[in-house]
């Protein structure tokens, strides 16, 4: 039995309609309470409707929860960590995807088996190292855990773009004199920049998202990252402004989305060469 | 000379994750033989102690036996919707692109700004899913979600499978745009039905995907905090905890820092049994453009 094309995709949204609807419902909620004028959040009986467009809700959260801070300390943590990240694994990708080594195929278990390993399981003994370097409280503790924690993922993203760069080119290059490491810088680097790219973006979001590190490092709030500093207006209060809460979320999520969503086929092209297959 | 240089540029990767990772498991190790204080100091060593306090736990036993149903069920529920999902983005159909964004769309929310949304969507009083059901007429009481721990724990599931499903899809999808057409042809030509070709073809194809998705969904979703605790911190009265928000209450909300050492040190074990069948279930296919395989390394490309 074939359908037509047409027939077939009206059939296939409506299958995934019941999911995409609780896709989009939080984004809704998000919305939908951002906006709202603050004396319309607890009406009885809850209703999806409001009054009028509130977009000074999104100012007043801004001062008033001081979103600017924590942003510009989640820009600091997750572009220092992905540049570290990137800078130690771009020369462990290229080794392991060009040379012969001993210890290659021990190398590559041990980060998988730090890939599994959640910062959550070692968070106390974490916790417990940076109070040891006094770096408790301090921004670079999550920096350094980050890039940690994200080698595995970028080592083998980088290391599965490398390996679809023919050798050819640098083997041409050795040819005719040049050096191993002239050769790298000159031909391979280039060859290799979309894929540093999409690689430092993924690893961008990932720390931009985490959370249990960054709750158990960060004790004072001038520290907070944006995911802390939401989660502090929400946990253990009596009162808690949900839509200056919902306003910040929409901010910190929407750019992250929209940037993630433009390049989720990279993803999917990276793991199915290499993480999967 | 020629051959220290792989080794010289796997060197600050190698430092960093040993620092990083490998330092904090030895030290929970240590950590977990100690009596240690409200506030960090160890008091000298105490053997087993701590493990045997974690056993004598009736709290630990509730959270691992929730741990249990909490992964099974997200990881279930998981491949079953994802599945069919990705065979529906594996077609070709109008729309595919957009369906495709908006599937992988929690993948790019961090788990801590879903479950905030979660937790006010769900508000019993003035909560947006009340108001969905309300209007939609289908309750004419709001519903207090997160009050009761079974509802509570119920709800949790259902947003860790939809947070999971992206993942898993994409790589359900690896797996099915390497599958061969040429078996599903000469399967219509001998007329298998679709159930059959899904049964005897697509399955058995797919097996290796389907295993790596269980196998990684059970390490991430047995180490997944930021969901529960956001949504209820473990409670009502400890109902929807888990090992993970037991051990981080343990760690940082009671002081009870060898007991949390110790659950650490039992967790790690168990995520080590997993690793290693993950480790199996990768390395069994695995290639890169080393030169001894360069052939298999052309036509990967």
């Amino acid at each position: 039995m074939t359908m037509s094309k047409l027939t077939r995709s009206v059939l296939y949204w409506l299958l995934l309609s019941p999911l995409v609807v609780v896709i989009l419902f939080p984004f809704g909620v998000m919305f939908v309470t951002a906006v709202r004028p603050r004396d319309e959040l607890f009406v009885y009986p809850p209703t999806w409707g409001f009054s009028d467009f509130r977009w000074e809700n999104f100012s007043e959260m801004w001062v008033k929860t001081n979103f600017g801070g924590a942003l510009m300390n989640s820009l600091y943590v997750s572009i220092s960590a992905t540049a570290i990240a990137l800078l130690l694994s771009i020369p462990a990708a290229y080794a392991m995807s060009r040379y012969r080594f001993a210890g290659k195929g021990a190398y590559r278990i041990f980060l998988l088996m730090t890939q599994m390993m959640s910062p959550i399981v070692l968070v106390l003994g974490l916790f417990r190292l940076m109070m040891s370097l006094g770096l408790v409280n301090d921004l670079n503790s999550l920096v350094i855990t980050y890039a940690a924690f994200n080698m595995a993922f970028t080592i083998w993203m980088l290391q599965s773009y490398f390996n679809s760069i023919p050798r050819d080119l640098e083997e041409a290059a050795w040819m005719d004199g040049a050096s191993h490491l002239t050769s790298l810088v000159r031909i391979f680097l280039p060859l290799a920049v979309p894929a540093m790219v999409v690689t430092a973006i993924f690893t961008f979001i990932n720390s931009w998202n985490e959370f249990v590190l960054a709750l158990t490092m960060m004790r004072s709030s001038d520290d907070f990252t944006l995911p802390v500093q939401i989660y502090a207006q929400v946990a253990g209060r009596y009162q808690v402004e949900w839509h200056h809460v919902m306003a910040g979320t929409v901010l910190a999520t929407v750019p992250v989305a929209i940037v993630f969503s433009w390049l989720q086929r990279y993803l999917i092209r990276g793991m199915a060469l290499g993480a999967v297959k | 000379m020629q051959k220290s240089i792989p080794m010289m540029m796997i060197l600050p990767s190698l430092a960093l994750a040993i620092g990083i990772i490998g330092y904090p498991i030895l030290d929970l190790a240590f950590t977990a033989t100690q009596e240690v204080s409200r506030f960090g100091q160890l008091r000298g060593f105490v053997g087993w102690d701590n493990f045997a306090e974690v056993f004598g736990d009736p709290l630990f036993w509730e959270s691992l036996w929730r741990t249990g149903i909490w992964t099974f069920a997200v990881v279930v529920g998981t491949l079953g919707i994802s599945m069919p999902v990705a065979m529906i983005l594996n077609d070709d159909f109008y729309g595919r692109g957009l369906a495709r964004v908006i599937i992988m769309l929690p993948w790019a929310i961090s788990l801590t700004m879903t479950a905030v949304v979660w937790r006010w969507a769900l508000n019993g009083r003035s909560g947006l899913l009340n108001a969905t059901l309300m209007q939609a007429g289908l309750i004419d009481q709001p519903i207090e979600w997160l009050a009761t721990a079974g509802t509570a724990f119920t709800v949790e599931i259902l947003v860790g499978i939809l947070v999971s499903i992206p993942f898993t899809t994409t790589i359900l999808l690896g797996g099915l745009s390497a599958m061969p057409q040429d078996a599903y042809e000469a399967a219509v030509v001998d007329g298998a039905s679709g159930w059959h070709q899904f049964r005897y073809i697509t399955l058995p194809l797919m097996r290796p995907f389907i295993n790596i998705a269980i196998v990684l969904n059970v390490i991430y979703v047995f180490n997944s905090l930021p969901i529960i605790w956001v949504m209820t911190e473990g409670g009502p009265a400890n109902g929807t905890d888990i090992l993970v928000t037991y051990l981080y209450k343990l760690a940082f909300r009671f002081g009870q820092l060898g007991k949390a050492a110790a659950i650490s040190l039992i967790m790690f074990g168990v995520l080590l049994i997993f690793t290693m069948l993950y480790v199996a279930l990768v390395s069994r296919n695995d290639t890169d453009a080393a030169p001894d395989q360069e052939d298999e390394a052309d036509d990967h490309v």
